[in-house]
């Protein structure tokens, strides 16, 4: 294993990237960092840049507004990194898919930027904070 | 013949909706008093900025929001004015005509109604003559000019399972290869000595993407603009071919922390409509559940606001202490958030008297830390020389931008729908309404830290009263016809309006969620302030997104070199801190 990914695994710094959501999946990834839930004692931590990021935490069912944004922030996250996509917005549309804001689903969006990019999916309206470690864990073993 | 009734050829029998026509006089074309607290009046097209200053100025009705409706003949502009004081809603209309669909422009005398054009303008296409800045709003930077997605002939194509949609032409757009209309996306230039800072869209502890642009003179900010869009659903059209008792669903992912607000505001208005009356335990339980969320909610802001002055001791400990309500509106609703507790007619669980004892326990083991913060909110001198006379909202700018909740109550506008249109079991317990005269960031803190023991005291008195019954009261058609209902969210009014034809759905459903209002105050309250006060200034409102800081640059306005981050401005946010600490 490089040592890149021994470092991703080891510690994920995260990146958090709202793309069209309304906050609750937001606020319960803020919530790991509280002190109930304490993702920091995983190594998890929210960095203020993609180019510091091992893992995006993507929210939100992407607006057409956003998505070119989306493309750029994958861009520039460095890799190997995880794309997390938080939620059911995130990995489907959720319950917005037939809105005429809606792009489209997330993983559509980074697949077509990078067809080797890796992708959790975190379902859930908002998937509950232990969820979302859980989801983290089986990803980074899977690697 | 009365005065009144030569005029209007009306006998209306609500005191506030004779004054409202007596005012208006000639300007009024039709009248309908729905019920002892709504009352729907036309108005001469022609004349709704003469109307809106005779509301605003003389009768100091307060603008909710504005609607605008694809009808047959054009388009239908609502205003939605409020009068708190009486529990009175009344809604001018005016006709848009087709094919010019204009009407003019209120927002170019009112704040409160600039932000509203330039979205009925995105969305409608109705055009407001004489409004300063049509630039696009709503809709992404790419949308095709000329489509509009809440006229009655916009079609969206289907999404299929894997999210594609069937086409991409959207049937009702002019001319999809049309430029797109300017917006914000890209900033005016900054004058000379000026500095434009980029704040957003996307930042690591910012919930929602939003673009703000500060133009500053050296430390202190002349001006802003903003850009929204990035967060945009479409939730209203949405919601159109949705069914009466679908929608709660859908309108409680409006936003996380209003999850129990918006669907009590349509659900209100749509029992309006019908006529019915939810049973008392119904609305004791609808009571206890919103205010749980406005106690998580407040104490959500109270940690953020800390983290941006840099104590994130009070981050960590308001949000370790807000978890005991997460896990009470679990027990009791099924979910953290996202309750889906309301209905048409009542709520959709009961709660077993055997969880009041557990209730009771969640909220008591609130009040210890709550009096920790908020006497080291009242008392810390730090936080006193960093909030006290920063980002001030004049009362007479909180007025005039319309803006509600605690940033409203903050700048000594004592508005509460809570108290001020009683429904709930807001009326049989006892309860103050928080106002402070001040206007700055200390006040709206002080606002929000005293709301949480009032709602504590509503909670309990509420497992104290709350009779048994029914949950629900049995509704099996909405008649035509049109309503409104509004709440008191944590962060203000939020106020939603329905138009039905007696179909399974609304044919129009309006939502104005309260930071639609409060956020462009930010133009009032920014101005002259200091750049690293910003933050929690912008912070101050509470906004729906539950963080406000973003990825800024500071950019040279003659080089155009960058000169900085937002990292920068963060920093120097907590050095002020530092330095107040040292001096005091």
């Amino acid at each position: 294993m490089s040592l890149a990914m021994f470092g991703l695994k080891k510690s994920p710094w995260v990146y958090h990237v709202n793309v069209g959501a309304c906050n609750n999946c937001d606020i319960e990834v803020l919530e790991l960092l509280t002190p109930r839930y304490d993702v920091e004692r995983l190594g998890m931590v929210l960095v203020g840049t993609p180019r510091h990021a091992d893992a995006l935490l993507v929210t939100g069912m992407c607006s057409r507004q956003a998505e070119p944004r989306l493309r750029e922030i994958y861009r520039q996250t460095p890799k190997p990194c995880v794309v997390f996509c938080i939620g059911s917005c995130a990995c489907t549309g959720g319950i917005f898919r037939h809105g005429y804001h809606f792009s489209q689903p997330v993983d559509q969006v980074i697949r077509d930027e990078d067809p080797d990019a890796v992708i959790a999916y975190v379902p859930g309206c908002p998937p509950k904070p232990e969820a979302m470690i859980a989801g983290a864990a089986t990803a980074l073993a899977a690697l | 013949m009365s005065e009144l009734e030569s005029v209007t050829g009306a006998e209306v029998e609500s005191p506030v909706l004779a004054r409202v026509l007596t005012a208006l006089g000639g300007l009024v074309l039709e009248v309908e008093e729905q019920t002892p607290q709504r009352g729907w009046v036309r108005v001469d097209p022609a004349r709704v900025r003469e109307a809106a200053r005779i509301m605003y100025e003389d009768l100091q009705a307060r603008l909710a929001t504005v609607t605008g409706i694809d009808v047959r003949d054009g388009i239908d502009i609502l205003y939605h004015w409020c009068f708190d004081g009486d529990a009175y809603v009344v809604t001018l209309k005016g006709l848009a005509e087709a094919p010019a669909m204009a009407i003019d422009s209120v927002g170019q005398d009112l704040p409160a109604a600039d932000w509203i054009e330039r979205e009925m303008h995105d969305l409608l296409g109705a055009e407001f003559r004489g409004h300063p800045d049509m630039r696009r709003l709503i809709l992404a930077d790419d949308w095709p000019e000329g489509a509009y997605p809440l006229r009655r002939d916009f079609k969206v194509p289907k999404v299929d399972a894997t999210g594609k949609r069937e086409t991409d032409q959207w049937a009702g757009a002019a001319d999809p290869a049309k430029t797109p209309k300017p917006s914000a996306s890209q900033p005016k230039r900054p004058k000379p000595g000026q500095t434009l800072i980029n704040v957003g869209p996307f930042h690591p502890l910012q919930e929602e993407a939003e673009f703000f642009q500060l133009y500053c003179e050296g430390e202190t900010v002349v001006d802003m603009d903003m850009r929204t869009s990035y967060n945009h659903r479409g939730i209203e059209e949405l919601s159109s071919r949705l069914t009466w008792d679908q929608v709660p669903f859908l309108v409680e992912r409006v936003c996380g922390i209003c999850s129990a607000s918006h669907p009590w505001a349509y659900i209100r208005a749509v029992e309006t409509l019908c006529g019915v009356q939810a049973p008392p335990r119904a609305e004791y339980l609808r009571t206890i559940v919103a205010e749980l969320e406005r106690l998580h909610s407040h104490m959500l802001w109270i940690g953020l606001a800390g983290h941006f002055l840099g104590y994130n001791t009070v981050w960590m400990w308001g949000w370790k202490y807000r978890e005991p309500v997460m896990d009470i509106l679990e027990l009791v609703t099924g979910s953290r958030i996202h309750y889906a507790n309301n209905r048409i007619g009542g709520v959709r669980r009961d709660v077993s008297p055997d969880l009041y004892p557990e209730i009771r326990k969640a909220v008591d083991s609130l009040k210890a830390p709550l009096e920790l913060i908020t006497k080291a909110v009242l008392d810390d001198p730090v936080l006193h020389a960093r909030l006290k006379n920063v980002g001030v909202l004049s009362e007479e700018e909180a007025r005039r931008w319309a803006v509600t909740g605690p940033t409203a109550r903050g700048s000594n506008v004592p508005i509460d729908v809570r108290r001020d249109e009683p429904h709930g079991a807001y009326d049989e317990v006892e309860w103050d309404v928080i106002t402070r005269p001040e206007g700055d960031v200390f006040a709206k803190a002080v606002v929000r830290c005293l709301e949480c023991f009032e709602s504590i005291k509503i909670i309990e008195q509420c497992l104290d009263q709350i009779p048994d019954g029914p949950i629900a009261a049995e509704v099996d058609h909405v008649p035509r016809g049109e309503s409104c209902g509004h709440y008191e969210a944590p962060r203000g009014e939020t106020f939603h309006y329905i138009r039905s034809d007696g179909g399974p759905g609304p044919v129009r459903h309006k939502i104005r969620a309260p930071s639609y209002v409060n956020i462009p105050s930010f133009r009032a309250s920014c101005i002259g302030q200091q750049v690293a006060d910003v933050t929690i200034i912008l912070a101050s409102v509470d906004p729906c997104y539950s963080c406000t800081e973003r990825m800024a640059r500071l950019v040279d306005a003659d080089t155009g070199k960058p000169m900085g981050t937002f990292q920068d401005m963060v920093r120097a946010s907590r050095q002020r801190t530092r330095r107040l600490r040292g001096q005091v």
